[in-house]
């Protein structure tokens, strides 16, 4: 289980959770691409900020009447490049390698470097590919008179990955229009101009084909698809087309032709006049992976030379600025659309808070950008299609919930790619299916023969194309055939090919063999019971249009909930495959509440943990890192089948659940002081500041400005060193100064000093020079020492969150009567009951039992599952709790992991005994030091002298309404005074009570400087030496304590000439 | 005019050699050529008891 010091791990199990999109931007690369490698290594693009990127040539070929084809390779700029794929240097690296050009041993790749940060493509769902499906919306109804709510939509993709959505409006009187998308328009058809227009055919004869589907011999029975009035149906089509006289092949052309004349000169000039390249970013493989750049040109002109002088004008470096803006920003710029749904959100930054973080970017499919706005719950459900390829426990809660999905452990997507790693010949792939189906007994389609419809046979397509029909007496014969072909490595037929066979049903989905050969499928593996097993020879890739008709055994024995026996071909490996990664590290997650390991997701993700290896190499804007990690006692086996351990997440706490001292009430935790002195949790924040000079002085000065220390002021600053930057090592206090800059030209120098409101030590310091020789670049990192106080917050790996109360004096802990240890951390039992984390406590005891022997324990869930294969192998009472009770019970510990504990302040023996044992406790990256919020006095508004919102900027919390409600509901009005007024605009405003106005009041020029206003308090009178302007007298001058809102509010009524008069008394007349 | 500024010492981030620069210099490494320096560590009694 423990990999061995020194040998070199296997990454590969890590890897393959990477390969899509590795995969992904392999084929763009072989499809056409050619793109040279700058040698530049990814750290320094991480380091100096900029993008790792190799310059994209493309052969231009030109021919001119069947002349000879002249060839041109043209520089089409700097093109991003994906770590660890085929144009990466790092391809193919063994850890040692990838060591030396530091990176990490176990660096996986995937993603773009640009301008220094990492950047994932987004996986996103689409509609499954070539295959039609029918929709019921209210907007088809509104689209048209006479259009129903009912629509076929199909998604075609090209063998280029292009793709165009066809949709088939159903109309009210029984005919159909076909719609599709140009230039953001739907242009609308009838569908009986399409089916003539296709092929030479006659009427009856597409009459046939329509009705061929319904046989009046199966009345209603089983897998009957049509009634009668399909055939009333497609006379309507046909009599429409006899209405606009249209008979022939070549009239319907030429009808086509004649209504799509207009837009036809706006496509060729498009093409001709623009002449620039059309950076068509076509996306979209059907679930997924963002794919492909396509680049089509278009010239008229004969002469080479002029060509080029307007390639040049056309400067075909925007090409690779688009891809690499797209990457960056993962906006999509396309006047064509793409047939995509949304615009936006095409890329992710990969941040690197914690390993889980990292690795669940990679695994993320989201639902697509339009469903996040729907107000209906059903595209968030889960679905019988997404068992096993999308893990239902690995999504957040909240707004993102259920779209925001994470590929499960064994989830692969389907590319150009064999398990070789050859490019498949999809052509002879389709070949040599097709060969296959007609020996077993398949009628080939040809043109204009019907082929029969469902009860009798069963239509074969492949990829969306109709091959031809099976009898349904032979079709599961077929199947099962086809099955044994896809398992055996001989055969021809790509083993992730989907068999999607529809049986015949009353009513269900229509009935069909659908195969699919395509990319960018879902495909996941489970074991083939009905094929002989001889290791993994019977291991099968499925995918999820097929698993849904598909009878698959769970290992728990069931019955899958039906009365008769389960008539299984096919059978789950491990249980374990429906979670996703980080959902697998959850020791025995099936003894939780099921949110419980929801929560676990999101805060594995949010942990603070052993972010890097290379962390000397690294300049990321801010980088958490756990400067004590342990690795756990309980985990489960994905923990170390993907190498958890090279990033481990957390420390083993030993954990007392007891209520000690009443600070670990509401989930408050107690940290045993002397164990976080020797290190426990300790951990630092690491952040970078960037300073590029050209960045800055862009438009006006361009080498003026350098790094030095101000001559003047030498002894001022000591922070900075003579090249003003700061000394390594050195700390650095909030609001001093750690670097100056010098400009030449105003001989001025100008610092940068420290924000916030700790001290930070210098980590490093590193110079660059952009290209010039001048030092214009600097990184300085900041180390931010973040050990635990009081507030910092920490979980269990069960969805148990607490935040540290006290950080209690190990004397005053509570001892054990048998070991007197004390516990690192305490908290309260009240946590449990009601959360019935019961795995949190399996842990305990197991990992009580395994750090007595001296072994790691394995908690993989759904033991009793797998169990029932191989009988009591190792286990004697096949109990899961009796096997750890009996390991403490050997050890003489108390089975059910008790132990007497002492007060630790009286030295007396605790009433009960008392759960402990070591729990694996994360530290959560939320802490205090970063949130608290406080202030007396400080800045305030400039408007309304009240003061300012803002952590950053020292302002106040909102003391709004409802506090406001809850103080007078205490009664507390001279606290509620001194909140609202005191502590807020208190103002003493000159009001003249003659005529009520406090804005017309004017001070008189004072003989003698009046004694300047202290702090808040209100002055000695000085009536005297105001006067009212309206009223030409200082006679009626009072000074009335107000908001200074008030007074703001008085001059903005008078500037809508309001006149707003205050009416003075003494206040005991109203009183009264 | 300008007293003569002391020197730094860096340290290249490809061979680790260290390079003693003054400002107005160019920043490279003088072993290998690397043009990524970090600074090298200081003494912490050089600045604390001043």
């Amino acid at each position: 289980m423990v990999v061995k010091p020194g040998s070199v791990p296997d990454f590969e199990a890590l890897r393959e959770l990477f390969k899509h999109h590795i995969e992904s931007f392999d084929h763009m690369v072989d499809a056409g691409l050619d793109t040279a490698i700058r040698h530049i290594k990814a750290v320094e693009c991480r380091q100096a900020k900029i993008s790792y990127t190799g310059k994209l040539t493309i052969d231009v070929c030109f021919q001119y009447n069947d002349g000879p084809v002249i060839r041109e390779t043209l520089n089409f700029g700097q093109f991003p490049i994906m770590l660890q794929s085929k144009l990466c240097n790092l391809r193919g690296a063994d850890p040692k390698k990838l060591v030396s050009y530091k990176e990490e041993a176990s660096e996986m790749g995937g993603y773009f470097v640009l301008n220094g940060l990492e950047r994932v493509i987004r996986l996103l769902i689409m509609p499954k590919r070539n295959y039609p499906t029918s929709m019921v919306r209210n907007s088809f109804s509104e689209r048209r008179e006479g259009y129903t709510d009912k629509a076929v939509v199909i998604r075609c993709v090209r063998a280029d990955q292009s793709s165009l959505s066809i949709r088939l409006y159903y109309l009210r009187n029984g005919s159909a229009r076909l719609g599709f998308w140009l230039r953001g328009r739907e242009y609308l058809l009838p569908v009986g101009i399409v089916l003539k227009a296709l092929i030479k055919t006659s009427d009856r004869e597409i009459y046939v084909k329509l009705t061929s589907c319904y046989n009046e011999k199966y009345a209603k029975g089983k897998g009957v698809v049509g009634t009668q009035l399909v055939g009333e149906r497609a006379k309507i089509i046909l009599d429409e087309l006899r209405d606009l006289s249209l008979f022939t092949q070549d009239q319907c052309l030429e009808y086509i032709g004649e209504h799509f004349q207009p837009i036809m000169p706006e496509l060729k000039q498009a093409s001709y006049s623009i002449e620039k390249l059309e950076d068509w970013l076509q996306k979209g493989r059907r679930l997924i992976m963002d794919e492909i750049d396509k680049k089509s040109q278009k010239f008229d002109i004969s002469d080479i030379a002029q060509v080029k002088k307007i390639m040049d004008k056309n400067s075909s470096k925007q090409v690779s600025a688009a891809v690499e803006n797209m990457l960056k920003t993962g906006r999509l710029v396309t006047q064509t659309g793409l047939d995509l749904q949304q615009r936006a959100g095409y890329t992710v930054q990969a941040e690197r808070l914690n390993f889980l973080r990292f690795i669940s970017h990679f695994r993320s499919v989201h639902r697509g950008a339009s469903f996040a706005g729907l107000r209906t719950t059903t595209v968030r459900k889960l679905l019988p299609e997404s068992w096993g390829f999308l893990c239902p426990v690995h999504t957040p809660d909240g707004e993102p919930c259920g779209l925001l999905n994470h590929l499960t452990r064994t989830c692969r997507i389907t590319s150009f790619f064999d398990s070789q790693g050859k490019i498949k010949d999809y052509f002879k792939i389709k070949k040599s299916i097709e060969d296959i189906l007609k020996e077993v007994g398949m009628t080939p389609s040809v043109p204009n023969t019907p082929l029969p419809g469902p009860p009798e046979a069963l239509t074969v397509l492949l990829d969306g194309c109709v091959i031809g029909c099976i009898a349904s007496s032979e079709v599961e014969k077929v199947v099962a055939y086809i099955r044994e072909l896809k398992v055996s490595s001989a055969s021809v037929i790509p083993d992730d090919m989907e068999v999607g066979y529809v049986p015949l049903s009353m009513g269900g989905a229509y009935p069909g063999l659908y195969l699919s050969t395509s990319p960018s499928r879902f495909v996941r593996p489970v074991k083939n019971i009905s094929i002989p097993s001889n290791g993994n020879e019977n291991i099968e890739l499925i995918g999820p249009f097929e698993q849904v008709f598909m009878e698959i055994r769970c290992l728990d024995g069931g019955d899958g909930g039906r009365k008769s026996s389960f008539p299984a071909t096919h059978e789950e490996i491990h249980p374990t495959e429906m979670l996703s990664v980080v959902a697998n590290l959850t020791p025995w997650s099936d003894h939780n509440q099921s949110p419980r390991n929801m929560y676990q997701c999101q805060m594995a993700k949010q942990t603070m943990a052993f972010s890097s290896q290379t962390i000397q190499h690294r300049a990321d804007q801010k980088l958490y890192h756990l400067q004590t990690p342990q690795t756990p006692i309980v985990r489960t086996s994905t923990y170390s089948k993907y190498n958890i351990d090279e990033f481990p997440t957390g420390t083993n706490a030993i954990v007392a659940v007891l209520a000690y001292t009443g600070y670990d009430m509401e989930d408050a935790m107690i940290l045993n002081k002397s164990s976080v002195e020797r290190g426990m949790f300790h951990g630092q924040i690491y952040q970078t500041e960037t300073i590029d000079l050209t960045e800055q002085s862009r438009k006006s000065d361009q080498s003026s400005r350098m790094f030095r220390k101000s001559n003047v002021e030498k002894s001022a600053h000591p922070s900075i060193d003579s090249d003003g930057l700061p000394h390594v090592g050195q700390m650095i206090r909030p609001d001093e100064p750690y670097c100056s800059i010098y400009n030449e030209v105003t001989s001025s120098t100008h610092t940068f000093k420290r924000k916030g409101s700790e001290a930070v030590y210098v980590d490093y310091v590193a110079v660059d020079v952009k290209n010039s020789k001048q030092l214009q670049k600097v990184n300085i990192r900041f180390r931010h020492p973040r050990n635990p106080v009081i507030g910092d917050k920490f979980s269990s790996r069960h969805g148990q969150k607490g935040v540290c109360s006290q950080l209690w004096p190990d004397v005053d802990m509570p001892f054990s009567g048998n070991t007197g240890m004390r516990p690192d951390l305490i908290i309260n039992p009240h946590a449990f009951p009601s959360r019935m984390t019961i795995a949190m406590l399996l842990e305990s005891v197991a990992a009580k039992g395994g750090s007595l022997r001296g072994e790691f324990v394995d908690a993989t869930p759904f033991r009793s599952s797998v169990k029932k294969d191989d009988e009591g192998s190792d286990s004697k009472s096949g109990s899961l709790v009796d096997d750890l009770g009996l390991i403490l019970k050997e050890k003489g510990f108390n089975y059910h992991g008790l132990e007497v504990l002492y007060s630790g302040v009286y030295g007396t023996e605790l009433t009960c005994e008392i759960f402990i044992g070591p729990v694996y406790y994360q530290r959560l990256r939320h802490m205090v030091s970063d949130k608290f919020q406080v202030r007396s006095t400080g800045t305030i508004d400039q408007v309304t002298r009240q003061p300012i919102k803002g952590r950053k900027r020292g302002g106040g919390i909102r003391f709004g309404e409802m506090e406001r409600d809850s103080l007078l509901a205490h009664g507390a009005a001279y606290l509620l005074h001194d909140r609202l007024h005191t502590c807020s605009d208190y103002h003493i405003a000159d009001v003249c009570s003659l005529c009520g106005s406090m804005l017309t009041t004017t001070f008189i020029e004072p003989q003698k400087r009046p004694v300047r206003q202290i702090g808040g308090l209100p002055p000695g009178r000085t009536a005297k030496k105001v006067t009212c302007h309206a009223c030409q007298t200082s006679r009626g001058m009072e000074t009335v304590a107000m908001p200074y809102v008030f007074r703001y509010l008085a001059a903005e009524l008078a500037a809508m000439n309001i006149k707003m008069t205050l009416k003075l008394t003494d206040g005991a007349e109203v009183g009264a | 005019m300008d007293p003569q500024p002391e020197p730094v010492s860096y340290i290249c981030g490809d061979c680790g050699m260290e390079n003693t620069l003054k400002p107005g210099d160019v920043i490279q490494c003088r072993e290998c050529g690397y043009r990524i320096l970090y600074k090298k560590r200081t003494r912490r009694s050089k600045l604390q008891f001043r």
